[in-house]
């Protein structure tokens, strides 16, 4: 099993394949199953991304039961056609794919947790977006998505993906991270490229804290993933330009962990601190939940 | 370093109704564990949760997302959201507990269920480490302590020696163990092998054929 960025990249030269191909066969060694399952079942879940992305920005949108979030995909999806946007359409078409994912999630739809279903927008957001960029065909989505995959098994087993202990680092961190690494592969960049686009759009995340407003994954959430593929795309073309982070992934990614072991309980995923503890954060929480839930 | 995501689909998945995938999902999946160990209908449920948990399983979704893991539902299936109506309708008696201490298993997603019926009573410590993934790290089952060190997939034996060497065995052709204890009570010998990789349904089966008090998680 790949447990460095280093290992990976270095795998992918020595062996001249692909790194979705190499996290192919690490998955038909460890759980035994066929090539074919293994890619039917990386099929479904990009066919339950595609759905999110879809349901988000249709009609009037989606809306969670609180009211605190939905119908804002919509919004990016009218904003784009007056053609005015400030960073342009590939951009704010990310933007609405990643949005829409999580209105579908906070929504209590179904999602594809990419790593977590508070980050579940971000790869989508990528993805999709390449799609129309690159003119991908579903294989290459499918491929996409084991690459994004493998470099997240690494991130995961030495730093963790959870909020309550890394923040939203650990979460919209690694999946911007994720999405950065895999659309570097895609584009045609090398394994270095790669490792240097996942360093630099966790090093950009490093210290976001987890504050969901009354303990819900709504707010600032679903917006997260706005940065987060943004985030992705930026450091992706960074790579793709040359560009490097100087500090190699892997210390990057001991950094995020140590981090995230600094956070204060506050800032890790209980709702009691950050946003969720403003003025209006608090009023928020006692409207929903009652007074009773909000403890002087 | 213990690993613990050791598969793609458990950072690319599971497909779940949201909104959280520690909260949620993972919280379903400490209940489904729970199911497999007590492999019956409870009649009392109680859930104590801890830090991040007791702070925001409203918000999250926890409640029904645990209960449906208890009564059997996956991750994905439409009728997580109304199962604790559902549970209810069935007779059983459910309590959430909100506790105010640090998570006596160290981790701040901490969820304790209390199963019990006529006949049996278990207690499952679980923590959700993210993503939909999640460790058991204390399970209390017929006069048992049973500590493991967390990560899945873990297999239970009861039996005696026989019983033990068997299932070594058949585990030989599977995959590797990569800890395994022994634990004895007034009701015999309990072993505990974690697994290094999740078996398939057909491998699990085959187990059970020799032995029926095996739990799979």
């Amino acid at each position: 099993m790949y447990m460095s960025v280093a290992e990976l990249v270095d795998a992918a030269k020595t062996t001249k394949k692909p790194i979705y191909e190499l996290m192919i066969e690490q998955e038909m060694e460890t759980s035994k199953n066929s090539r074919e399952e293994i890619i039917k079942t990386m099929g479904r879940n990009l066919d339950v991304m595609e759905a999110a992305v879809k349901k988000g920005a249709e009609g009037d949108g989606v809306f969670s039961t609180t009211g605190l979030t939905g119908g804002e995909a919509v919004k990016l999806r009218d904003y784009r056609k007056t053609g005015k946007t400030l960073s342009g359409d590939i951009m704010m078409q990310a933007v609405q794919n990643a949005i829409s994912t999580n209105e579908v999630n906070s929504s209590m739809g179904v999602v594809c947790a990419t790593p977590t279903a508070g980050s579940t927008g971000t790869l989508p957001g990528v993805i999709f977006t390449l799609r129309d960029r690159l003119n991908l065909t579903r294989e290459q989505m499918v491929n996409f998505l084991f690459t994004a995959g493998a470099f997240g098994m690494v991130i995961a087993n030495n730093a963790g993906i959870a909020g309550a202990t890394g923040g939203c680092q650990a979460e919209v961190g690694s999946a911007s991270a994720m999405g950065a690494a895999a659309a570097v592969e895609i584009a045609g960049g090398t394994p270095d490229q790669c490792s240097e686009a996942l360093a630099m759009a966790i090093s950009n995340l490093m210290g976001l804290v987890c504050d969901p407003v009354a303990g819900l994954v709504e707010l600032p959430c679903v917006k997260r993933n706005a940065i987060g593929v943004g985030n992705a795309m930026i450091a992706a073309d960074m790579a793709l330009a040359g560009l490097t982070n100087k500090i190699p992934a892997d210390e990057v990614i001991a950094a995020m962990d140590k981090v995230g072991k600094g956070l204060p309980k506050a800032l890790r995923e209980t709702g009691l601190g950050g946003l969720a503890a403003t003025p209006t954060g608090i009023r928020m929480k006692e409207k929903i939940f009652g007074k009773a839930s909000v403890k002087a | 370093m213990t690993v613990n995501y050791k598969s793609v689909f458990d950072i690319i998945g599971p497909i779940m109704i949201g909104p959280s995938s520690s909260h949620t999902a993972g919280a379903c999946a400490i209940g489904r564990a729970a199911n497999s160990i007590f492999k019956d209908k409870p009649t009392d449920i109680v859930i104590h949760y801890y830090e991040s948990f007791a702070q925001t399983h409203k918000g999250h979704g926890t409640d029904y997302a645990i209960i449906s893991g208890i009564l059997g539902f996956e991750p994905d299936d439409s009728r997580v959201p109304y199962a604790i109506g559902l549970a209810q309708k069935q007779g059983i008696n459910i309590t959430f507990i909100e506790e105010p201490g640090d998570s006596p298993i160290n981790h701040p997603n901490t969820a304790i269920i209390d199963l019990k019926n006529d006949s049996k009573q278990i207690t499952v410590a679980g923590c959700s480490i993210g993503g939909g993934t999640i460790e058991i790290r204390e399970i209390k089952m017929d006069g048992f302590d049973i500590k493991p060190k967390g990560p899945l997939p873990i297999l239970l034996v009861q039996g005696g020696e026989d019983d033990h060497q068997n299932v070594t065995d058949q585990l030989a052709n599977l995959t590797k163990v990569n800890d395994q204890k022994e634990y004895q009570s007034g009701k015999g010998n309990l072993y505990e092998y974690d697994l290094d990789r999740r078996l398939k349904a057909h491998e699990i089966d085959e187990l059970v054929k020799n032995n029926n008090k095996l739990v799979y998680l």
